[in-house]
């Protein structure tokens, strides 16, 4: 069965790009979150397997969506999506609970590795 | 990747987050303490870094990393000095605008804004040494 994936990104074109990078090596993207709230209702409805997460985002913050998913599912898998600057984020996000972080601009093989990574990860 | 269909998704989405920033510089003018207008210029600037990254766009990806991180201070002070700061944001809009017009028009990477990259970095830029073209 494909992994299920939950993009959350407030940039429609970063969440394009994942999606083309992601669905052609046999992940399906469930969902797409413009936001922290969206993203933790999506969630929520749909216990994906996997969810990218951008760290800026209006409403609520990627790190306060990765804070609210945990407290839903602990073991959820959730891999951070960060740009240059943002490595004391990223270890915030870290110690919320996210499990790994991909860098912008996104390398498809990095992207596809690090999914990959995460999703054999013993919890 | 289809960078042309990229390109077009990156000009679309840029212009908005553009006009969004317009619309919260226009409000910071008249309420310097605006935090919710400061927000949306940050996470503007932080998206069109992401995006512009992405597509090799380095000379727009540095102007929105040095606006971004020239909204750090203001976001945590939850205000912006408007004799100084507007000016420089201001200015950083219309350079952002401008290398967005040099892609539509070209489709190439625009040359990188020196002047307004070391501006952003200079904590000392205000209006005081520059004044925004046009705007104010």
């Amino acid at each position: 069965m494909k992994p299920r994936v939950l993009v959350a990104d407030d940039a429609a074109f970063m969440r394009h790009m994942i999606k083309e990078i992601i669905e052609p090596e046999g992940f399906e993207v469930v969902r797409e979150a413009a936001d922290g709230v969206e993203a933790v209702e999506a969630f929520r409805e749909l216990q994906p397997d996997i969810v990218t997460m951008d760290i800026v985002m209006p409403r609520s913050s990627g790190i306060d969506a990765v804070k609210k998913i945990v407290e839903i599912d602990p073991q959820a898998r959730i891999v951070m999506c960060s740009a240059l600057g943002q490595e004391t984020l990223v270890m915030e996000a870290i110690q919320a609970g996210a499990k790994d972080f991909i860098v912008k601009p996104f390398k498809p093989d990095a992207v596809l590795a690090t999914l990959k990574k995460v999703l054999e990860k013993e919890l | 990747m289809d960078l042309a269909k990229y390109r077009a998704l990156f000009l679309e989405e840029a212009a908005e987050h553009l006009a969004e920033m317009s619309r919260a510089l226009l409000d910071l003018e008249k309420d310097v303490a605006s935090s919710g207008s400061i927000d949306v210029v940050f996470r503007a600037a932080h998206s069109i870094k992401g995006m512009a990254a992405s597509l090799g766009y380095d000379s727009i990806s540095e102007v929105a990393h040095k606006l971004e991180d020239r909204m750090e201070g203001p976001r945590t002070a939850g205000r912006i000095e408007g004799a100084t700061d507007l000016p420089l944001l201001f200015r950083a809009l219309e350079g952002l605008e401008r290398m967005l017009a040099a892609v539509r028009e070209t489709g190439e990477p625009p040359p990188p804004d020196v002047e307004l990259v070391a501006a952003l970095a200079d904590p000392a830029e205000g209006a005081l040494k520059k004044k925004a073209p046009g705007r104010r």
